[in-house]
């Protein structure tokens, strides 16, 4: 009798517990989704890496509803965009090709100080604008948030808010072109490349020199040179009157900036972070043999400005470089 | 009976924590094994700016008797910042280590490095002399 009460309890446990394990295990039912009536919207950002002044910032804006149709597209910027600032009036799919095709949809858009609107034009009830933000000088340093709102026919209102992006304090000057004994003297206070006869004119702001020399003896090739450096590096370069400045600097190799070399898809950005982190107190005043995809960071002789010189291109004699800067103080 | 095999399983259990607990691979203070090799030397040598290109001109020459390694290198190269990188036979390990950018520009006293055996028992201190190429 006792073996029995134990037998019927083991085997009510073992049964509590093949169907609590039953249970937990069955799928629930799939109903599809109900779609909610009233006007919806979201927002993404397309453009990746730093802020920087004068570069846009791409935004893509869905809106939609089911009944009713579509009557307005306004985005309002917390520091109004510089000129260029747009928004497409044609409403973007993507191609089974992989490639965007725009329909338009409504006027070209109309910007009034920090609002930028486009009105639709066709019956549609929904669509997918684009909105380029071009940086305004006003806000560097600062925050910008964008309000993307759209409007229907039935009066119903949405908006989304994206942001605060942070915009850089740097600057960026790209492909500047270095020819030696002309186009040969780096001012980086001034984001310019001078001849002689400018640089003289030009003197107190003059960073560095940029020579090419193939030495048979060594491997000398393309060079950024501070006016003040050892001579032994300036073979054959007669610096134009007051032209004296140092600079510290650090040779790198393979920071290909997306920004500096935009057909170089590796992802990496320079920011101002990086420019307030390295230390360049021990560095030298000169970088000889460098190369395509080389780069400098440079400290100017005051601390005012640091930057990153990046060779795009070289050739026998010529180099073309993009800048990046970022004030110190 | 029953107190003998208590008796057999407390002594098994003692015998396998001994067992256990025995270190049979002794490690150094920088937790790398220790071994028996005897080997002491440097098999080859590089030096890297910093942008982590070669500065060195041609191979450098190590003399495994007189422990040292010649190493020229490139004009206009900024000998205060430099990556020593060390290769070392088996079991060998670097004193100084290597953390990061080294100073090279005094060239009247070269930098040393002793390199030590796999079983740490044998020594070798290497001079690295650098000569800059002329232009």
């Amino acid at each position: 009798m006792r073996h029995l009460t134990k037998y019927i309890g083991f085997a009510s446990l073992l049964l509590l517990a093949s169907s609590v394990l039953t249970t937990s295990c069955k799928k629930e039912g799939y109903a599809l989704p109900t779609a909610p009536t009233q006007l919806q919207d979201a927002a993404i950002k397309r453009t990746l890496g730093p802020n920087i002044i004068g570069q846009p910032l791409e935004f893509a804006y869905a809106m939609a509803i089911l009944k009713g149709k579509l009557t307005s597209c306004t985005a309002e910027a917390s520091i109004a965009g510089g000129p260029g600032t747009y928004m497409e009036n044609r409403s973007f799919y993507t191609a089974q090709t992989g490639a965007d095709v725009g329909v338009t949809v409504g006027s070209p858009s109309v910007t009034t100080g920090a609002t930028t609107t486009v009105n639709y034009t066709v019956d549609t009830n929904a669509a997918t604008l684009r909105y380029y933000y071009v940086i305004p000088e006003a806000a560097r340093g600062k925050t910008v948030t964008i309000k993307f709102t759209a409007k229907s026919s039935d009066g119903e209102t949405v908006s989304t808010t994206m942001g605060p992006y942070t915009i850089a304090k740097m600057d960026m000057k790209l492909n500047m072109n270095l020819t030696d004994g002309a186009l040969m003297y780096i001012s980086i206070a001034d984001t310019a490349v001078y001849n002689a006869a400018d640089a003289a004119a030009h003197a107190a702001n003059i960073d560095l020199v940029y020579l090419y020399r193939n030495l048979t003896t060594s491997a000398f090739n393309h060079a950024l040179v501070a006016p003040a450096a050892d001579p032994q590096y300036l073979p054959g370069v007669t610096l134009p009157n007051g032209v004296n400045r140092t600079v510290k600097m650090r040779k790198v190799f393979n920071l290909q900036d997306h920004n500096l070399a935009p057909t170089e898809n590796f992802g990496i950005y320079i920011d101002d972070i990086d420019f307030q982190q390295i230390d360049l107190s021990t560095m030298p005043n000169y970088a000889i043999n460098l190369k395509g995809d080389a780069g400098v960071w440079v400290e100017t002789a005051d601390g005012k400005y640091r930057a990153y010189i990046f060779f795009n291109s070289v050739a026998t004699g010529k180099a073309t470089v993009s800048m990046k800067r970022y004030q110190m103080k | 009976m029953k107190r003998n095999i208590t008796i057999a399983l407390v002594i098994v259990l003692a015998v396998c924590t001994w067992a256990a607990c025995k270190k049979s691979t002794p490690v150094d203070e920088d937790g790398l094994l220790i071994t028996t090799r005897r080997e002491c030397s440097v098999s080859s040598f590089e030096l890297l700016g910093t942008d982590f290109v070669t500065v060195r001109v041609g191979t450098a020459a190590i003399d495994t008797t007189a422990q040292t390694i010649k190493v020229t290198v490139a004009f206009g190269t900024d000998l205060k910042h430099l990556y020593p990188q060390f290769t070392l036979t088996q079991d060998c390990k670097l004193d100084p280590k290597v953390v990061g950018l080294t100073d090279f520009s005094d060239l009247a006293n070269p930098r040393k490095w002793t390199v030590i055996s796999g079983d740490r028992q044998i020594k070798k201190t290497y001079s690295v002399i650098l000569t800059v190429q002329p232009r």
